[in-house]
């Protein structure tokens, strides 16, 4: 077990590298440089050349990147080009923003979904087909058409909620509380309806399995086999869809952040994006793969509590 | 945009000679709806500026945010521009590099899976640590990254998705790659000396087909969602060209002015998604969709009892009475007919066959155990004082376990992998007898002392995958044991497990009869299992008890043809007789039960078999206490004359 988290761990931060060095080599690739940024418009060939020199732009990629990364380790993503403020502490800040939307978007999909991806398999017939038909539906829906609805239904028209905009939580709980209340249905809907799905199969699959028979076979109640085996037995498969989703939701939060314009990493990439704040873009890369590779981490631990066998290996 | 790829059911590898038809799940109504809206929407795009009412681009400054009309059925953007016309016209620009994605992701995942399913251990790792890596990698922010880089190049950041996206496409495809060329018929292609490519081409890829199309689609719809997000933010094509993501960005900005811009490209889009989706989800199968409905527990109606007849008082000294049991697939064929064997206490009856022949069927209807579909349609099985059929899943509960257990063929997986064999079994004992945790534990102990266990309080504390196959039998023996059962039920207790062990179990089981009075049911295939463990046998064709009666009667002067065909097929050869050259076989195979035939149902394979064998032949007594179904018996065993037919014994 040990072995094998210390694998996962040394996979976890060779991905972490390895995805620095894919960023580092694509702002060298893009043909532009930092200079044409940091300089401003209408400044001259000198003068780029000066504002690339000064940056360090024209030493070697390995030097760059070296230091680069012996920066990096000690929690300093470098500054931005824009306005100069330091990247990290930035970034920092904005975390909470799209960790919350994402946290919370996980656990209304895994509590509107499993319960009736249950139902669907402990049912079956007719309420099967219907939980079957809508998942299937509102996992088709792009999650920010599904945001835009909800925000002309509840906030245009129904006036219950703020269409957008963010409150942090040290600020006022309930309006915090609010201002997270719609992106984090229109991420946790589709999300919802992708662990009803896995739910059902994962409890279709556990009923049919030879070790609940020797269950029904011991008059073992109907109830405890349902709900205690075929569930943890149907339980492993879920928590790894839901833990996809983590890593999904917080990348989804892009677009999510935009439309309800919230101040996350999310808003901070497109930033770096539009104006070609490259320091940025690579910081927020590095912060969203730590991200991926910690829940990944976590992960692991779950399915391992969950699963003996996975737990010896 | 969600990079989730919903755990793909793999279905089982198809061989190549399955695949010529078109799978069933494509033929069905909405499959064909689903694909006839894809080509459509492609087909409409692709020829937009031919047909559509306005050209794209064309602006009508008079016509702002404009509803429905006539002359623009969805209405107007905020530059007077055709809703629908734009619609149309962006449809190829939205699927397009979705297929591109999928055409990447396929061209680099497929070729990477086999190449790693055939090159071993050293390929596979390198490609498997690259496919950790990327699947490792948040998509969303990589393909930002890339257009914060590179620029907005709709195909370009596409086929980095696909890239991304062959690591799933890959781990997937190499597992059942893997299985594949583990088959027979692939090694018989390598040692025919098919080349590598040929053997991929003809034999690997044809099994993985099935799930390349799932996922295909699947991935086609996720494609077709991540580009519309990334129009959406404004990483789409250029301004003026329309795309669906676009469109919805556009309607965004007017959701207080003009909400109804969201509603036709959203429709549109959503629809596609679906109809990707219901694609993927007919072409997975059959096999994962219908979860098994839920019967309220025997409704009137289902079984009709064969009325309430005077006879059908329990014979005194049976333990358990089965009298003319019919079992049947609802709307379907019947799978036994007509079974009546009964059990002595202390006894062991051997319910013996080839497969196929309702022997496990008749076990489990024993405990009201049948699958999903499959009910008992006549008959009555007495025990204990009362007729086991019609009770309902409540009073069943209470019979199982506590008065009749059943361990089953493989007991590898008859054991839940999730939890300790302590709990396993310390809860039924708790639940059985009353008895707090402690107390649980000691029973549970002895009861592992009981089974042979030599450490039992090592085995109490693993898990099952921890237990070999014996092991784990002489477990699920203890966890028969738990409710102190008057009859336990074993069908093909030892089939699954190595010879030395096998005789072991069927020693244990022997010793529980001896010691501790209980019945068994055994359902073998093994005669020579049988005439060492039984008291009494009944050989079951084709849904059919052919010939019963006491172990020594049936094998010593066995009357039915089947009987002694089974017996001259078993490699059991008495010490001083000859080992022949070739053992003798049963020409044919058991009849499926659509096709059971009137008559004698083992006529077709029969030797000895005449005319008259093609109309009904009843049971006869036979053997003293049992009956055979022949009217050319082997044996004189028959020598009650054949006067009472009907009377089963």
């Amino acid at each position: 077990m040990l072995t094998y988290l210390a694998r996962r761990f040394g996979l976890g931060v060779v991905t972490v590298l390895v995805a620095s060095v894919l960023s580092f080599l694509l702002v060298h690739a893009s043909g532009g440089s930092p200079g044409v940024i940091t300089a401003g418009e209408g400044a001259t060939k000198a003068q780029i050349a000066a504002e690339n020199d000064r940056l360090g732009w024209n030493r070697s990629l390995t030097a760059q990147y070296a230091t680069w990364l012996t920066h990096a380790v000690r929690g300093d993503l470098g500054a931005s080009l824009i306005d100069g403020h330091t990247i990290w502490p930035d970034l920092t800040q904005r975390l909470p923003v799209t960790a919350s939307t994402a946290v919370f978007a996980t656990l209304v999909s895994g509590v509107l979904g499993i319960l009736p991806g249950v139902l669907a398999a402990v049912r079956g017939g007719r309420l099967d087909r219907v939980i079957t038909t809508l998942s299937g539906i509102t996992l088709s829906l792009p999650q920010f058409w599904v945001g835009i609805v909800l925000v002309y239904v509840i906030a245009v028209k129904g006036r219950l909620l703020p269409a957008t905009g963010y409150v942090a939580f040290t600020t006022s709980p309930s309006q915090y509380a609010q201002s997270l209340t719609l992106p984090v249905l229109a991420l946790g809907l589709t999300g919802a309806a992708i662990i009803a799905r896995t739910t059902r199969a994962g409890m279709v699959n556990a009923l049919q399995q030879e070790h609940i028979r020797t269950l029904r076979a011991l008059g073992t109640p109907a109830w405890r086999i349902r709900y205690l085996h075929a569930l943890r037995f149907a339980g492993a498969p879920v928590v790894a869809v839901l833990g996809v989703q983590f890593i999904a939701l917080f990348g989804g939060s892009v677009i999510i952040e935009q439309l309800f314009a919230l101040p996350g990493l999310g808003q901070a990439a497109q930033n770096a994006i539009n104006t070609h704040d490259f320091p940025a873009v690579q910081g927020v890369v590095v912060i969203a793969t730590v991200v991926v590779v910690a829940t990944n981490l976590v992960l692991d631990l779950v399915l391992a509590t969950l699963d003996p066998k996975v737990r010896a290996a | 945009m969600s990079v989730s790829t919903e755990p793909i059911q793999l279905p089982s590898p198809a061989e190549p000679s399955t695949r010529r038809r078109l799978p069933r799940g494509l033929r069905r109504p909405g499959t064909i709806v689903a694909g006839a809206w894809l080509v459509l929407v492609v087909l409409a795009s692709a020829t937009a500026r031919w047909w559509t009412p306005f050209p794209a681009e064309h602006q009508d400054l008079g016509q702002v945010l404009g509803g429905p009309t006539a002359r623009h059925l969805l209405g107007t953007d905020e530059l007077g521009r055709d809703i629908f016309s734009r619609l149309v016209a962006g449809g190829w620009i939205s699927i397009g590099p979705a297929l591109l994605a999928v055409a990447v992701a396929f061209g680099v995942g497929v070729p990477m899976a086999l190449l790693a399913a055939e090159h071993g251990r050293r390929a596979e790792w390198s490609c498997s640590r690259v496919a950790e890596l990327l699947l490792a990698l948040p998509t969303t922010v990589i393909l930002l990254a890339f257009v914060g880089s590179v620029g907005v190049h709709v195909w370009a950041i596409m086929a980095v998705l696909g890239l991304l996206l062959s690591a799933p496409v890959y781990r997937i495809l190499l597992a059942l790659a893997q299985s594949l060329r583990t088959r027979l018929y692939v090694d018989a292609a390598k040692v025919n000396g098919v080349g590598s490519l040929q053997v991929n081409l003809r034999h690997v890829l044809p099994g993985l087909a099935t799930t390349i199309a799932v996922q295909a689609a699947q991935l086609f719809a996720l494609g077709i969602l991540i580009e519309a997000g990334l129009a959406f933010m404004g990483y789409g094509p250029a301004v003026p060209t329309p795309s669906w993501g676009g469109l919805i960005g556009d309607a965004q900005q007017h959701i207080y002015d003009d909400p109804w811009m969201m509603v036709p490209t959203g429709v549109v889009l959503a629809l596609t998604v679906i109809a990707a989706n219901q694609i993927a989800d007919s072409l997975a199968g059959e096999r994962e969709r219908t979860a098994p409905v839920r019967k309220p527990a025997r409704r009137s109606g289902r079984f009709v009892p064969t009325a309430v007849r005077p006879s059908a008082v329990v014979t005194s000294d049976a333990l358990l009475e089965v009298r003319d049991l019919h079992v049947g697939v609802d709307d379907g064929p019947e799978l036994v007919s007509g079974v009546s064997v009964r059990i002595r206490p202390g006894t062991v009856l051997g319910l013996v066959g080839e497969s196929g022949c309702g022997k496990t069927m008749t076990a489990r209807s024993l405990l009201g155990l049948l699958p999903d579909g499959v009910a008992v349609t006549e008959g009555s099985i007495h025990f204990g004082g009362r007729d086991l059929v019609g009770l309902t899943e409540r009073e069943l509960q209470a019979v199982r376990g506590r008065e009749i257990a059943m361990i089953s063929q493989e007991p590898m997986v008859a054991l839940d992998p999730m939890f300790s064999v302590g709990y396993q079994l310390t809860r039924p004992i708790r639940r059985f007898r009353g008895v707090g945790r402690r107390e649980a534990r000691r029973t549970a102990l002895d009861l592992l002392a009981q089974v042979g266990i030599v450490d039992p309080q090592r085995v109490l504390r693993s898990h099952p995958h921890e237990l070999s196959g014996g092991m784990a039998q002489r477990v699920c023996i203890a966890l028969a044991l738990t409710g102190s059962p008057k009859l336990l039920i074993a069908d093909e207790p030892t089939t699954a497990l190595d010879v030395t062990v096998q005789a072991e179990i069927l020693s244990l089981l022997r010793s529980l009869v001896r010691t501790s009075g209980l019945s068994v049911v055994l359902v073998s295939h093994d005669l020579g299992v049988v005439a060492d463990l039984c008291d009494d046998i009944a050989v079951m064709y084709a849904g059919q008890v052919v010939e019963s009666g006491t172990v020594t009667a049936v094998l010593d002067d066995a009357a039915h043809p089947y009987t002694g065909a089974l017996l001259s097929a078993n490699p059991h050869i008495p010490q001083g007789e000859e080992v022949p050259d070739r053992l003798p076989s049963i020409r044919g195979t058991v009849p499926a039960p659509e096709h059971w035939p009137d008559g004698c149902r083992f006529a077709q394979r029969c030797a000895l078999a005449t005319a008259r064998c093609h109309e009904p032949i009843e049971a006869a007594p036979a053997h003293r206490d049992g009956t055979v179904r022949c009217i050319h018996p082997l044996s004189t065993a028959t020598t009650v004359a054949p006067s009472e037919p009907g009377a089963a014994r």
